[in-house]
């Protein structure tokens, strides 16, 4: 199986600032991660290699200090890492930015699966894994929290839904969006850590991908942020527990749990 | 254990590198050059496991990719219960193959991104709700019997009661020495837990930063960050008070206090 999985680098905190004028966020002096959502999209891309073979790709598409998060891709088991960079792709929206690793993944070739975490913590869209799909034409399922099996040429996934789940079969090729229940991301190991240091990662332009200029960057995006604003203060409930002292403890217990804070 | 407090052997604590390092070759070296030179010393090093929740990479795998002597009666491994099964028998095994045989057992502090033992991981489904150094205990107990000398924690500043109850069951689950939080006086639940174990090998922590306010979430009150602390004198009185521990030093300057602890411990 190929199996290309679609990761970003994101500021590391959330304290990040919007540029007025721009309405995007202001990247610059920020210390930069890897999205935490597409961390189990590697995992899972990689533990589907060590059950059926193949070899798992990691893209991102971002300025060269993305490179970064591609390292900690193949430190965490991914075998090739490609990272497409260049001014041309600058402002793209999450339209244009699919594109970009559609028509990349169109260059890789005969790739079976795409995977990508639900969403980035900066932009909160969960657009780009869907948009992918859609610039390829290809299946696909999100949210998507199991994955059941996969047999010659489908796969098999359990997507959560606000009122349960969904059990979906699609024929590969495919993409799919992960959340965070799907899998326990491993801990690099310093030998592998050490291996990605050392990685030569190729950078792709639009050249390289066959992109189409006017599609890519801030001309080929057709979002327009008109306004940004912080979403309303959350009221902070306060719960009661009344019992006795055992009761009260496992009432707790179960209070924290069901919240996953334990 | 004993050989160490007979012989006068200090347990030197030493942090791998972080898992984010920038530096990290640099940060290998300074390891490497940190735990040759208290294999040279005599003295035990004790490599932790993600201290503080902080990812960072095993003391086994700093052993194996750095290629550093095991000698097994100077190297102690931390050991908490956030790890998948599979790691855990990673560092296991790679431990009993390069002769290491002290581990503290610990419960340990967990983050987002550390997984986590579950109960059924270690053949305590049903029984707990979740995986603490009881169970780690067990579990290293019943898969590699007779192969490991495992220590625990001791916290004189949780309430007593509570505290002594825990050990006895860390101590019945196959512990063998006791560790404490640091102390930086004569402290009577130590003096407790020394009446009540007396056969048991107790390791004191001597805190060794001049930042003792750092030390406030450990005691459980605000210590001033302005409280004007002296390590070297700290350790020498605590080598006074409690001549039948050894002693455990955390966060010792190699560069500032090394050279000075070569003749305190007399």
């Amino acid at each position: 199986m190929k199996i290309v999985v679609c990761i970003k680098q994101v500021p590391a905190t959330n304290e990040a600032k919007i540029d007025p004028e721009t309405k995007r966020i202001i990247r610059e002096g920020l210390n930069s991660i890897l999205n935490p959502f597409d961390t189990y999209a590697i995992e899972e891309g990689v533990r589907i290699r060590e059950k059926f073979g193949g070899e798992v790709i990691a893209i991102s598409m971002g300025p060269e200090k993305a490179i970064e998060v591609l390292r900690e891709a193949l430190s965490l088991g991914v075998d090739k890492a490609i990272l497409l960079s260049d001014k041309e792709f600058a402002g793209s929206d999450t339209w244009a930015t699919s594109y970009a690793l559609a028509k990349a993944i169109e260059k890789i070739g005969d790739v079976d699966l795409v995977i990508c975490g639900k969403q980035a913590i900066d932009g909160d869209t969960a657009q780009v894994g869907p948009g992918i799909a859609a610039h390829l034409g290809w299946v696909q399922a999100t949210y998507v929290m199991k994955v059941e099996d996969i047999q010659d040429g489908s796969i098999k996934v359990r997507r959560m839904r606000e009122d349960g789940y969904d059990i979906c079969e699609m024929n590969f090729p495919a993409v799919i969006t992960v959340l965070k229940d799907i899998n326990t991301p491993r801990i690099p190991s310093l030998k592998r850590r050490l291996a990605a240091r050392q990685a030569q990662i190729p950078v792709w332009k639009p050249a390289d991908i066959g992109a189409d200029t006017d599609k890519i960057g801030l001309d080929g995006s057709p979002t327009r942020v008109v306004k940004t604003a912080p979403p309303p203060a959350k009221k902070n409930v306060a719960k009661r527990i009344e019992g006795t002292p055992k009761e009260c403890a496992e009432a707790l217990v179960r209070e924290l749990r069901m919240r996953s804070i334990i | 254990m004993l050989h160490h407090i007979k012989n006068k052997v200090y347990h030197i604590e030493i942090l791998p590198p972080k898992q984010d390092s920038q530096k990290l070759e640099a940060d290998l070296e300074l390891f490497a050059q940190k735990y040759n030179r208290v294999m040279e010393s005599g003295y035990c090093a004790c490599i932790t496991d993600n201290a503080m929740g902080h990812l960072s990479f095993q003391g086994t795998e700093m052993i194996e990719e750095l290629g550093l002597e095991v000698r097994p009666e100077q190297v102690m491994i931390h050991l908490n219960t956030f790890h998948t099964l599979e790691d855990l028998h990673n560092i296991l095994d790679t431990c009993k193959s390069k002769g290491i045989k002290y581990l503290l057992v610990v419960s340990g502090d967990g983050s987002e991104r550390l997984p986590k033992l579950q109960p059924s991981d270690v053949g305590a489904e049903g029984k707990v709700e979740s995986v603490t150094s009881v169970e780690l205990l067990k579990y290293i107990e019943s898969k590699y019997p007779g192969t490991f000398t495992m220590g625990v924690a001791f916290n004189p500043y949780e309430p007593p009661e509570h505290e002594f109850e825990k050990l006895k069951r860390k101590l019945d689950a196959g512990a063998s020495f006791i560790i404490t939080q640091p102390i930086i006086e004569k402290n009577k639940i130590v003096d407790e837990l020394l009446e009540k174990y007396p056969d048991i090998p107790v390791i004191v922590e001597a805190w060794m930063s001049r930042k003792l306010h750092l030390l406030s979430e450990a005691v459980g009150y605000e210590i001033p960050e302005n409280t004007q602390y002296d390590p070297i004198e700290t350790l020498k009185s605590i080598h006074k008070l409690y001549p039948q521990c050894g002693v455990y030093l955390a966060l010792l300057g190699f560069k500032t206090q090394y050279h000075l602890i070569k003749d305190i411990w007399v």
